[in-house]
């Protein structure tokens, strides 16, 4: 009841607020591809969005090459350094190291492109 | 205009990234908003510039929505703060503000008279400061009433009231120093 009437107060208007009504009146601005041209720049960014993780991951992956193999060659060379036993030992408790690594990555690549198309 | 209508685009776009959703809200409002800007602004081009940012924004921070009010009103606060943070960055409109911003009463005639085309109400919005202005055109030239506006600007209705009554009363003794200065 008490929003009518404030309501009610606001339409009630006078000589003054008629003359600014007439004065701020105009006519509705033509679209003229206006909300193609936000739907255009909206859609631009929903892609630069999806392709900012996957080419920022392949440029990390790029600039990553080189310093990962040698840090691999490096890591290998150290193997020389552990006693043969150990090795043996760590054969026999994980048997597919080199497997469960690439099913790893596997996965994580899959988990990282079923996220980008549900995007 | 259906805030129903509005509120089903609104959830379209939050809930899949609805693009053609998106660009029937912008079909709706642009020519309010695009008006209030013009109006804010008094440069149709860098108003039209500010209203593409502001429903950048508006897709950028549309589940910030949350319905309860018109979604006009909250789009023509997002229009708002995207002009005042221009205004801030942008040099250009610090030479605008200077002319027209902070205009003072006794600064009008000399303003109007640089254009020709400089209309009555240009003059008139030229004695606002920029947060009546704003006001004004919500209430006049888009129709919002005391309620949206409050929530577009974040004051209470009682102090949007008399923003109103004291631009109303500027503009009232800017006409009669007009109509002293002509007559």
């Amino acid at each position: 009841m008490t929003s009518k009437i404030i309501n009610m107060a606001e339409h009630i208007k006078d000589e003054k607020d008629r003359m600014l009504d007439s004065m701020f009146a105009s006519e509705p601005i033509a679209d003229d591809g206006f909300s193609a041209q936000i739907v255009k720049k909206v859609r631009r960014r929903i892609w630069l969005r999806r392709l900012a993780l996957p080419v920022a991951t392949l440029i990390g992956g790029l600039i990553a090459f080189k310093p990962m193999t040698e840090m691999v060659r490096v890591v290998a060379g150290l193997t020389t350094l552990i006693p043969e036993d150990i090795l043996r030992v760590s054969d026999a408790v994980v048997p597919q190291l080199p497997m469960l690594v690439l099913g790893a990555m596997l996965l994580a690549t899959i988990l990282v492109g079923l996220r980008t198309l549900e995007d | 205009m259906s805030q129903t209508a509005d509120h089903q685009l609104v959830a379209r776009v939050v809930s899949g990234q609805d693009t053609r959703a998106f660009g029937e809200l912008v079909r709706r409002h642009q020519s309010h908003v695009r008006n209030f800007l013009r109006k804010l602004t008094g440069d149709y081009t860098l108003a039209d510039d500010l209203a593409q940012d502001c429903f950048m924004h508006a897709w950028d921070k549309l589940q910030t929505y949350s319905g309860k009010g018109s979604f006009i009103g909250w789009l023509l606060k997002v229009a708002y703060t995207t002009f005042l943070q221009s205004k801030r960055k942008s040099k250009r409109y610090g030479e605008i503000l200077e002319q027209v911003g902070h205009a003072t009463a006794n600064d009008v005639p000399a303003y109007a008279s640089q254009s020709e085309e400089v209309g009555d109400l240009e003059r008139f919005l030229a004695v606002l400061t920029e947060e009546e202005r704003a006001i004004m055109v919500m209430s006049y030239a888009c129709g919002l009433s005391h309620r949206e506006i409050s929530e577009s600007m974040g004051m209470p209705v009682g102090t949007v009231k008399s923003v109103i009554f004291r631009g109303k009363e500027k503009i009232r003794t800017s006409f009669d120093i007009e109509d002293h200065q002509h007559g």
